[in-house]
């Protein structure tokens, strides 16, 4: 059952990222979740994504847009901060690895974990979802390239002739070290990776740009920047700075250009890792690869069979994506181009993930944030308190017990609905600039809805199925 | 990379439970450099470096959370009351993700990176039976708090000891005589279908049978199983006990079912709280258990008649009246178990001070001197309460409690004695080289 590493090379060229938190949330809070009445919630999820379906084809073609167009101003920044949060962002990334070779060899005491993978990939990614790119803001190359006098051009790339394959081959092997490594957490060989997955990265943009690599090449700059399409916030330049104003969710998309095929790749990789992510602790796929789910052996014993499960995770996905935009082309009577129905489509994936993730990663955020406080106070375990957190005492009771099973399966299952709807509104969306008229776009669009649907009972199958991993 | 030199001095320095922990991990990288003196003080200051091989992520990670509390605390009382031979105890903690292939990694770490006196801690079987010739190998002394027959069964090597917690095959022969007694003659058992349960399915039919008893049907059930209701026809209709172990994520389904299959007739139901470890008891769906019978290995629940030594041991672990945490009423503790870290070291202390350990030079010894060991009387060091060693088998014997579900609490009803949970030693550590 043993497999080597499936690329070394793919390893030292990843980053970041979760599992501590997960681990807390032991076998008894599923089994609170077990004796809810899930399969109703299931059903009825399914139903009302259906149902928002429904609703748009009686809705005019322009009124979303109408909606979209909305926007509530809020302030104006008159400078870009970027120079000096990436500065700042830099100089903790390097004390955070430092952290990681010199601190506490505890994965819930040293801060390098806890950040890495609870509030950078869990809370840095659900928080962009609601505020917009925060990760222009902290990336740890922009301030060094410029002053290293590199290309950090300000000049925006046509995106639409780039390739995304090195974004989706890193954030490939990003996933790969996240749910199939057997020690992701461990901070020393964490502190590793991090160094490794930033130095590349740098060389990367000291050859091509900053502007060009972050555009397409470096995976985090690409997915924050897709996930923040999602934000509630919308900023502009102007002439007089940046301007902030609120808008409804996803309207930033309205104005999205389509993808390429391999930015549609690089969304739908994302989404299938978190949603591995899920499946690979269920009975069902412990069942499927000879484990016995009340006794698992460790991850080291689950390499291989993971290592697969990941890599047929995405392509099942792309597959029935691509299948259904296909479909959906075929059925319209009046075919936009693959392409770009593909490349626009795409968008109403977005949500999805966004909504995956939050249910995903909720019980890690609340317990491991914790952790993350503490340790961050602390980092390198010399009895500091830089934040006055060091000796809070961690209640990782919040996410225990049947009230918290409760409330907890509600707000994701209320994510995972409203994550489909929105997908549907979305794709519907882009239907409406693809298609000349109304019954083209409806019926382009049954083939997605489909999907939708189905993966808003997966969804809420995967947060209420047994788990054993 | 992590040749921990710094270090906090707990004799000098009030810490709290988590930097008593974590702070010791703490590396000094600079000071590790060349020409860098360890332990420049006196040797006799340094302190008792000892690995914990913590579950802190993985499946063990809820149980893991407890043992890094109670071993804080007893550290902190070790400590606090001189040390090991007057030399504080640093705990290393290394996680090792509940992975049995990253068990012995941890231990060879412990050995020749941190070079920590003694590995100590370690909760789940498969962890430990994988970590076990690592230990031997490396000679490094290798005190687990599993509560597996493994260590018992003397297929392990002369390292390894489990001197804070019984073994579960003494854990279910103990329980025997208070069954045929109090509980009813023909018992059927509903188990998981594997390792865990095949021990109860293997241990308690002879131990029955000894009291007169007999078990009439043994239902094992598939691991991957989530509802249970078909299961049930199963049980004889002249069933008096039905002694059940289910654990995971079903077993709250598996009581609500139990008590749709019976509703107020049923007959007696006896369990071990595994199954509900860390699970509050008046969770909804088990109403059901209201007077059935558990095992604990250390009671949840603060009783009436608890020792000083275990109302000590309570508050200095941080457990409420109700087995959870004094910051978190819904984080119920894994009680039965998690005292056998604290016993655990306190063996250490008992052991490393009879034979003057020093320093790794002195590992051989210490194996030897815990071997030597016999008794442990209840007191502070020994909250649970008293318990024989056997040296040649590396285990403790101790009594175990038989609780009763009263009013959304357990409620202590017997104890065994240490002589219920005895068995002939299967064989001989003491013969084994050093």
């Amino acid at each position: 059952m043993r497999l080597p590493a499936p690329a070394p090379v793919l390893l030292s060229m990843v980053t970041l990222f979760a599992a501590p938190g997960r681990a807390l949330a032991h076998a008894s809070d599923r089994g609170f979740v077990l004796l809810l009445p899930t399969g109703h919630y299931i059903v009825g999820g399914a139903l009302a994504v259906a149902a928002s379906f429904v609703a748009l084809a009686f809705l005019k073609p322009d009124a979303l847009a109408r909606l979209w167009t909305a926007r509530l101003p809020l302030f104006r920044i008159r400078f870009d901060p970027r120079f000096a949060t990436s500065a700042l962002s830099l100089l903790s990334l390097v004390v955070l690895v430092a952290a990681g070779v010199a601190g506490s060899r505890d994965p819930l005491s040293n801060p390098l974990p806890l950040t890495v993978w609870t509030l950078f990939w869990v809370g840095l990614t659900l928080a962009s979802g609601v505020v917009g790119n925060l990760f222009r803001l902290l990336d740890p190359w922009y301030a060094l390239v410029r002053a290293m006098g590199g290309r950090a051009a300000r000049e925006v790339p046509d995106l639409a002739n780039l390739s995304y394959l090195p974004a989706i081959v890193q954030f490939a092997a990003f996933a790969w070290f996240e749910l199939v490594y057997p020690a992701p957490d461990d901070p020393y060989r964490l502190a590793l990776v991090v160094a490794a997955y930033w130095s590349i990265n740098l060389v990367a943009m000291l050859v091509v740009g900053h502007a060009r690599w972050t555009a397409t090449g470096e995976c985090f700059s690409v997915f924050f920047r897709i996930v923040s399409q999602l934000s509630i916030v919308e900023t502009v330049r102007a002439a007089d700075g940046f301007r902030l104003s609120l808008c409804m969710p996803g309207a930033k998309l309205s104005s999205a250009a389509p993808l390429p095929l391999s930015g549609v790749v690089f969304v739908l990789t994302s989404l299938a890792s978190v949603s591995f992510d899920g499946l690979m602790r269920t009975f069902w796929w412990l069942d499927r690869i000879g484990v016995n789910p009340l006794e698992f052996p460790g991850r080291s014993d689950v390499m291989a069979a993971n290592s697969a499960g990941l890599m047929l995770a995405v392509v099942a996905l792309t597959a029935a994506f691509f299948g259904l935009v296909w479909l959906g082309e075929k059925i319209s009577g009046a075919p936009a181009g693959f392409r770009r129905a593909a490349g626009l489509l795409v968008w109403s994936i977005a949500p999805i993930a966004l909504a995956y993730h939050f249910a995903h990663y909720l019980t890690a955020l609340l317990v491991n944030g914790q952790y993350a406080l503490v340790a961050l106070s602390d980092p390198f375990s010399r009895g500091w308190n830089l934040f006055g957190a060091a000796h809070l005492h961690v209640a990782a009771g919040v996410v225990m017990g049947p009230d918290s099973a409760w409330a907890l399966w509600n707000l994701q299952a209320g994510a995972i609905v409203a994550g489909h709807v929105l997908a549907v509104i979305v794709a519907h969306a882009f239907a409406a600039r693809l298609y000349p008229d109304r019954q083209a776009i409806l019926r382009s669009q049954i083939p997605l809805t489909i999907l939708m649907i189905g993966y808003t009972v997966f969804g809420l199958w995967l947060l209420s199925t047994p788990t054993g991993a | 990379m992590s040749d921990a030199s710094s270090t906090i001095n707990f004799l000098r320095k009030s810490v709290s439970r988590r930097s008593a922990l974590k702070g010791l991990a703490a590396t000094s990288a600079v000071m590790a450099g060349p020409g860098f003196v360890r332990y420049s003080q006196a040797q006799s200051s340094a302190p008792i470096k000892i690995g914990f091989q913590a579950h802190r992520t993985g499946i063990g990670a809820s149980y893991g959370r407890w043992y890094e509390r109670t071993t804080a605390a007893a550290v902190k009382a070790i400590n606090g009351a001189g040390g090991i031979n007057g030399r504080p105890i640093e705990i290393i903690t290394e996680d090792d993700g509940t992975d049995a292939k990253r068990g012995p990694e941890v231990v060879e770490k412990f050995a020749n990176q941190h070079k920590t006196d003694i590995v100590y801690g370690t909760l789940f079987s498969h962890v430990v039976i994988a970590s076990a010739p690592a230990a031997g190998e490396l000679k490094i002394p290798y005190y687990v708090v599993s509560e597996g027959h493994h260590v018992a069964s003397t297929k392990l090597n002369r390292y390894v000891f489990q001197p804070g917690i019984t073994d579960v095959k003494s854990q279910i022969q103990s329980t025997a005589p208070w069954i045929a007694a109090n509980a009813g003659k023909k018992v059927t058992q509903i188990f998981p279908d594997f390792a865990f349960g095949h021990d109860h399915r293997d241990y308690l039919p002879p131990a029955l049978k000894a009291q007169g008893a007999d078990v009439i049907a043994q239902i094992a059930i598939p691991p991957t199983e989530t509802s249970f209701t078909k299961y049930f026809p199963q049980i004889p209709a002249d069933t008096d006990v039905i002694y059940h172990v289910m654990v995971g994520p079903a077993v709250l389904t598996f009581v609500k079912e139990l008590g749709e299959f019976f509703g107020a007739n049923r007959p007696q139901l006896f369990g071990f709280i595994d199954s509900l470890e860390a699970v509050d008891i008046n969770s909804p769906g088990l109403e059901f258990l209201d007077g059935s019978h558990f095992w604990e290995g250390s009671p949840r629940y603060a009783q009436a008649d608890d020792t000083e030594a275990q109302k000590a041991y309570r508050a200095a672990v941080g457990i409420d009246d109700n087995g959870a945490s004094v910051d978190d009423a819904k984080d119920v503790s894994t009680a039965a178990h998690m005292f056998g870290c604290w016993e655990t070291l306190y063996v250490i202390k008992q052991a490393m001070e009879a034979c003057s350990y020093a320093g790794p030079q002195d590992r051989a010894k210490l194996v030897e001197a815990t071997e030597a060991l016999t008794q442990f009387p209840e007191g502070p060091e020994h909250p649970q309460g008293a318990k024989t060693f056997n040296g040649k088998i590396h285990q403790c014997f101790g009594s175990q409690n038989i609780s009763r579900v009263e009013g959304g609490k357990l409620k202590v009803v017997h104890r065994t004695t240490i002589e219920d949970g005895l068995y002939e030693p299967e064989g001989d550590y003491t013969t084994q080289p050093l």
